[in-house]
C-alpha cells in the first residue's frame, strides 16, 4: 500500500502563502490532510500595492472571501483597466480594459469588422468599442451582468499589507496552524526536502512543501535542478522603487503606466493614497536619478521614504521538484507591469488543487505542472515583452534597444499574424486572451494588413449599423455603472466591523 | 495595396472539395470571387458510409444548412458515440460517448474522481451510467434535448451518421445554387509562375485551363497539387497504425438504426458498422502483412448482419501526414493533407478545421509566409493529437490472440502518448491541453474501456464522507436515468421529423 500525503508545509509570506494555506484549506484539508503555514518574515513595504486583474474574484468567491472586506480594510479600488501613457512620441495613451465577453462565436469577432472599417475610413479608436476602456475613461465601474456580447469586469487595486493581513485573518480563523520563524537549514536528500530546520531549532517535516516565499525562493531555490533561468534580455528593467502619494479625488478607474526614459512608472489609486512605482534598468540611471525625477514623473508630490529593491525577470527550470511546489514568485517573476502578480498566484494553485498529489513517495505530476506553469509563464513574458517591443520612443537607446532586439519566437508567431491577419494565435494556459492581446498591439500601433475575408459577406450599410450599434450599446451601459467613489460608498461594511472585533 | 485573392480553384469533388466549395460559396460568395471545382468522375470517391463527432454542427451552422433537410436528404442517422466491441479482450465491449461524465460534485474536483472512489468501494464499474449519451445509446434513444436553463443538465451531444456519397451531392447542389461552378475533367497539367513558383492554373484533358489566385487540394491520397507539385513530402506513422487497407460493402438494413456507430475488434485490424436510414455501412480495416484482401473481404461478407448491397471495395492507404498542408498558393483539404483510420470518425474533422482555418488566414494572393507557416504548425498539433487518441486504442489491450494485436501491443509509441498513459495509469489525470479536440470523458473512456484502471484518484475525493459519496453518485446516476427517461426512440425521433424521402433512399 502506499503511502498518502498527509501534511502539507507552505512556507513563505504575504498574500502568496495566505493565498496557498486558504485554498488548502478549502479543499483538501476535508480529506484529512493537515496544513500548516511557516510564516517568514514579510517582503512587503508599507507603500506596496498589489494590482490585480478581475479573475481574482473567482479566487475570492472560491476560499469564500466577502469581497465587501476589500473595499472596507484593504483600500480597495477596483479599476477596469490600465491606462499607457507616452509609449509612443505620437499616438495618444490607451487604456487596456479587462473586457471579459467571451470569444466569438468562429473566430469572427467584432475586431474585425473594426479592421475594415479602419481601412474604410473609420476614425473612432478601437478603444472606443471596449466597454471597460469606455467605463475606465468615464471614472465608472464595470459591474453589471453583461450584455449580448460586451462584458466588462473590474481588477483591483490593494493595500497588500492589509490584503496579506485579512486573508491571513480568515485563514487562521479556518484553522490553520502557523509558526513564524526564519529558515535555519534545509536537508535535502536526493530531490526530496526532508526537513526544514527553524531558527528556535524545530525540525519541521511534511509529505509536501509548498514555496510561497516570492522570489527568494526559501526552499525551491536549495532544489536539484530548479535553477533561475534569466529573462533579462527580453525585459531589461532589474530594479524597482516603489513610493506613496496622496489619494486621489476623485478616484479614477485605472491605473496609469507611463514610460520614462529608463523605464516606466505606475501610479495605482487606493483610498486615501496612491501607490507609485518606478521599474527601471540599472545600467541606465541609478536610484537617486529616478528618486529626484519622480515626482516630475508621477506628477505628484512623494510622501514619505521610498523603498528600491532588486526586480528579478527570470523562471526556475523546475517548479515542482520532489516534494517542494513553488507557487507564484517562487516559480517565476516578471515586472508588475501587467498586474498579474496575484493571478499567477491564483494560477498555480489551481493547478496544484488540480494535480494534488496522491502518493507521498512519488510525484508523477510534477512533470505536468512544470509544463503548464512554464508555458503560462511565456506567454505573461510574452505579452509584457510586447510592450517593450512596440514602444515609439525614438532616438532613446534604452527604448530603440528595445524595439529594434528580438523577440521571443513565440511573441514573434503573435506579432507576425496580428500584423497580417488581426488574429492572435493563443496557446494553452494564456492569462490574457485574444481580446487583451488585440488592445495592446493596436493600442500600441501595430495595424493589421488585413482581416477575415467572411467580413465581407456583410453589406455596407449592416456593418455601419454593427458599428454605430455598438458604441450606442456601450455608451448606455456605461451611463448605468456607477462612479468610482459611490461604488466603495455604497459598500456593505457590517463584516469588516466583525473581522475587526475578532482581531 | 495587397492584392486580394479572387478567384479560387477547387481540385477534386468528394467530401472534402464540396465542403470547401460549399464554404467558400457561403462565406465568399460568388459576386467578388469565382469559387471552381474541376473533378473528374473517372475518378472514384472514396465516399462510403460516414460517422462524425459533435463540431459538424460548426460546419453546418456556418452554412446555415436545415438540420432536418440535411439529415433527410443524406439518408442521416443520429450518432451519440461509438461502441467498442472485443477491443480490450474477446467478449469485452465499451461506450465512448460524447458529453459529460456524470456531473460536478460541489467544493470538488471532477467527477471522474469520486465515481473511481465509489468503484473502488464496490460501486458498479460500468461508467457509462453516468453519461447520459451513452445510457440513451445503449436503449436505442434519441432526440434533440438542449441544456436545461438551470445550467443543471447539459445538452445531449450527438452527431451524424451519413452516406458521404448523398452528403457531397447535398453540398454540391448548395454550392451550385450559390454561383460555385463546376468542370468535369481530369486534370493533366499544371502551370506555375516561372519566377514565384505559384501555381497559375490546372489544364484539363480536353485541353480547358482553369486559372485562379489560389488552389485547394482535394484531390485526395496521391495529393496531385501539394505532392506532385509542391512534393511537400509525407510523416509515413504506419509503424504507429500498421492499417493500410480497408474493404467497405454497404448491407440491407435489418433492423431499426442504432444512434451509434460500431466497432469490432478483428483478428488483424477492426470491422465498422454504420447505421444509415436506408442501409448499413460496413467495412474492415486491416494491415496487409496480417490478412491479405480477399480474405478479409471474405471475412467481411461472412460477418454482416444483412445482405449485401454490393461488391465488396477495396481502399488502399498509409497512415501518416503531409508535412506541409499548406504550401505557397496551395492548400490540402482532406486525404490529401493526410490520413488517419477512421476509428474516432475524425476524417470530417480534419477537413473542417482545414477550411475553417483558411478563413481565419485568409491570405492575399502573395501569401504571407506568416500565414503559412502558423497553419501548418496548428495542424500539426491536431494531427498529434488525433494520432496519439488513435494509437491509444491498440496499444492499451489485453489481447494477444493474433500476431497483429500481439505488434499491436509491444510497439512503441510517440513519447506524448506515453507520459499521458503513465499520468493516468497513476490517477486517471487525462487533463493535458486544453485545447484537445478529444476532452477528458472521451479519453477517460477509451483507456478505462481498453484496460487501463488508474491506481488511484485525486486526494479531495475523499473529502466526502461514504453516505455522501454514495448519495452523490445515487443522485446522479438517477438524475441521468430521468433525462434518458424522457427520449422517444432513436427510429421515432427519425420519424417524426427528418425520415428520407423514398427518391432519396433510391438514390
Amino acid at each position: 500500500m502506499t503511502r498518502r500525503v498527509q501534511q502539507v508545509v507552505v512556507v513563505g509570506a504575504d498574500a502568496p502563502a495566505w493565498m496557498a494555506a486558504a485554498a488548502l484549506l478549502r479543499s483538501v484539508s476535508g480529506a484529512g490532510i493537515r496544513v500548516r503555514v511557516i510564516e517568514l518574515p514579510t517582503l512587503l513595504h508599507p507603500a506596496d500595492a498589489y494590482s490585480a486583474l478581475p479573475e481574482l474574484a473567482g479566487f475570492h468567491h472560491r476560499i469564500g472571501l466577502d469581497e465587501d472586506l476589500l473595499f472596507s480594510l484593504c483600500k480597495a479600488v477596483p479599476v477596469a483597466g490600465r491606462r499607457f501613457s507616452n509609449w509612443s512620441g505620437a499616438t495618444p495613451p490607451f487604456i487596456h480594459g479587462y473586457d471579459r465577453a467571451p470569444p466569438p462565436a468562429a473566430g469572427l469577432g467584432f475586431t474585425q469588422l473594426w479592421i475594415k472599417g479602419r481601412q474604410r475610413g473609420l476614425r473612432t479608436d478601437f478603444e472606443n468599442f471596449s466597454l471597460a476602456s469606455v467605463a475606465a475613461k468615464a471614472g465608472r465601474v464595470p459591474a453589471a451582468p453583461k450584455v449580448a456580447d460586451l462584458h466588462a469586469a473590474f481588477g483591483y487595486n490593494l493595500d497588500a499589507g492589509a490584503y496579506s493581513a485579512l486573508l491571513r485573518h480568515l485563514t487562521m480563523r479556518g484553522g490553520v496552524e502557523s509558526t513564524a520563524a526564519t529558515i535555519a537549514d534545509v536537508e535535502i536528500e536526493g530531490d526530496r526536502v526532508v526537513t526544514v530546520t527553524l531558527d528556535d531549532g524545530e525540525r519541521v517535516e511534511a509529505d509536501l512543501f509548498v514555496d510561497a516565499s516570492g522570489p527568494r525562493a526559501a526552499l525551491i531555490g536549495r532544489m536539484p535542478g530548479a535553477d533561475l533561468e534569466s529573462w533579462r534580455g527580453w525585459l531589461p528593467c532589474d530594479r524597482v522603487l516603489v513610493a506613496s502619494a496622496r489619494g486621489l479625488k476623485p478616484l479614477p478607474a485605472f491605473s496609469q503606466i507611463s514610460a520614462f526614459r529608463h523605464g516606466w512608472t505606475g501610479l495605482f489609486p487606493l483610498q486615501g493614497r496612491t501607490a507609485v512605482i518606478a521599474a527601471y534598468d540599472s545600467r541606465e540611471t541609478s536610484d537617486q536619478a529616478v528618486l529626484d525625477d519622480l515626482p516630475a514623473l508621477a506628477n505628484m508630490s512623494i510622501a514619505g521614504d521610498a523603498v528600491v529593491s532588486d526586480l528579478s525577470q527570470a523562471i526556475r527550470r523546475r517548479a515542482w521538484v520532489g516534494n517542494c511546489v513553488a507557487i507564484g514568485d517562487s516559480a517565476f517573476s516578471l515586472e508588475p507591469l501587467d498586474g498579474a502578480q496575484l493571478h499567477i498566484v491564483h494560477y498555480c494553485i489551481s493547478q496544484l488543487m488540480t494535480l494534488f498529489p496522491v502518493e507521498a513517495d512519488a510525484f508523477p505530476e510534477a512533470e505536468l505542472y512544470d509544463r503548464i506553469i512554464r508555458r503560462l509563464a511565456v506567454n505573461l513574458r510574452d505579452f509584457q515583452v510586447a510592450h517593450y517591443k512596440l514602444n515609439r520612443r525614438f532616438d532613446m537607446p534604452f527604448w530603440d534597444r528595445c524595439r529594434d532586439a528580438p523577440v521571443p519566437e513565440t511573441l514573434q508567431r503573435k506579432l507576425d499574424l496580428f500584423a497580417a491577419r488581426g488574429r492572435v494565435p493563443l496557446n494553452d494556459d494564456e492569462i490574457f486572451q485574444e481580446q487583451d492581446w488585440e488592445s495592446l498591439f493596436i493600442g500600441h500601433g501595430l495595424m493589421p494588413q488585413s482581416y477575415d475575408p467572411r467580413v465581407d459577406a456583410i453589406p455596407e450599410q449592416e456593418h455601419i449599423a454593427q458599428v454605430q450599434a455598438r458604441l450606442n450599446d456601450i455608451v448606455g451601459l456605461v451611463e448605468g455603472m456607477a462612479p468610482v467613489d459611490d461604488f466603495i460608498a455604497g459598500v456593505n461594511s457590517e463584516q469588516a466591523a466583525d473581522v475587526k472585533a475578532l482581531g | 495595396m495587397m492584392q486580394q485573392v479572387k478567384d479560387i480553384v477547387v481540385v477534386g469533388g468528394g467530401t472534402a472539395g464540396w465542403m470547401a466549395a460549399a464554404a467558400l460559396a457561403k462565406v465568399l460568395g460568388t459576386q467578388a470571387h469565382t469559387i471552381t471545382l474541376v473533378e473528374s468522375e473517372e475518378i472514384g470517391t472514396v465516399g462510403v458510409g460516414e460517422a462524425t463527432i459533435p463540431p459538424i454542427m460548426q460546419y453546418n451552422n456556418l452554412l446555415g444548412i436545415d438540420e432536418d433537410e440535411f439529415v433527410r436528404e443524406t439518408n442521416a442517422t443520429f450518432k451519440l458515440g461509438i461502441e467498442f466491441i472485443d477491443w480490450r479482450n474477446k467478449g469485452s465491449s465499451y461506450f465512448h460517448p460524447f458529453g459529460v461524465f456524470g456531473a460536478n460534485i460541489k467544493g470538488g474536483v471532477g467527477f471522474m474522481n469520486y465515481w473511481l472512489r465509489w468503484v473502488q468501494s464496490g460501486g458498479d464499474p460500468d461508467y457509462r451510467h453516468f453519461i447520459a449519451e451513452g445510457v440513451a445509446a445503449g436503449e436505442g434513444r434519441f432526440a434533440r434535448v438542449p441544456a436545461s436553463p438551470d445550467g443543471q443538465s447539459p445538452r445531449l451531444n450527438y452527431a451524424y451518421q451519413f452516406d458521404a456519397a448523398t452528403y457531397a451531392a447535398y453540398l454540391r447542389r448548395y454550392a451550385e445554387r450559390r454561383g460555385a461552378v463546376r468542370h468535369e475533367g481530369r486534370v493533366v497539367d499544371v502551370e506555375q509562375n516561372s519566377e514565384t513558383g505559384y501555381i497559375e492554373a490546372v489544364k484539363l484533358a480536353d485541353g480547358r485551363r482553369v486559372s485562379g489566385d489560389f488552389f485547394i487540394d482535394c484531390s485526395g491520397f496521391r495529393g496531385l497539387l501539394i505532392e506532385g507539385v509542391f512534393k511537400a513530402g509525407f510523416d509515413d506513422w504506419s509503424h504507429w497504425l500498421p492499417n493500410n487497407r480497408a474493404v467497405a460493402v454497404p448491407c440491407e438494413r435489418v433492423e431499426d438504426p442504432t444512434p451509434f456507430t460500431r466497432s469490432t475488434a478483428r483478428e488483424s485490424g477492426w470491422q465498422w458498422r454504420i447505421p444509415l436510414q436506408h442501409r448499413t455501412g460496413n467495412g474492415y480495416v486491416f494491415c496487409d502483412s496480417y490478412l491479405s484482401e480477399d480474405e478479409a473481404s471474405r471475412l467481411l461478407l461472412e460477418r454482416l448482419d444483412g445482405k449485401a448491397l454490393a461488391d465488396p471495395k477495396i481502399l488502399r492507404f498509409t497512415a501518416g501526414k503531409r508535412r506541409l498542408g499548406w504550401v505557397k498558393n496551395c492548400l490540402a483539404v482532406g486525404l490529401s493533407s493526410g490520413f488517419l483510420e477512421p476509428l474516432e470518425s475524425t476524417s470530417i474533422h480534419l477537413i473542417q478545421i482545414a477550411i475553417m482555418k483558411l478563413f481565419e488566414f485568409f491570405p492575399q494572393r502573395d501569401v504571407n509566409p506568416v500565414l503559412i507557416d502558423l497553419y501548418n504548425r496548428e495542424m500539426d498539433v491536431l494531427y498529434d493529437h488525433v494520432r496519439d487518441f488513435i494509437i491509444g486504442h491498440y496499444k492499451v489491450t489485453d489481447r494477444d490472440d493474433t500476431p497483429y494485436w500481439q505488434y499491436c501491443r509491444n510497439m512503441t509509441i510517440p513519447d506524448s502518448l506515453r507520459a499521458k498513459l503513465e499520468l493516468f495509469s497513476d490517477r486517471g489525470e487525462t487533463r493535458w491541453m486544453p485545447s484537445d479536440l478529444f476532452g477528458e470523458t472521451s479519453w477517460f473512456a477509451v483507456l478505462y474501456g481498453q484496460g487501463l484502471i488508474p491506481r488511484s484518484y485525486h486526494p479531495v475525493a475523499n473529502a466526502l464522507s461514504e453516505d455522501e459519496l454514495q448519495l452523490a453518485v445515487a443522485g446522479i446516476r438517477t438524475a441521468i436515468r430521468r433525462r434518458v427517461d424522457t427520449l422517444p426512440s432513436h427510429a421515432d425521433f427519425i420519424e417524426s421529423c427528418c425520415a428520407a424521402r423514398p427518391a432519396a433512399t433510391a438514390a
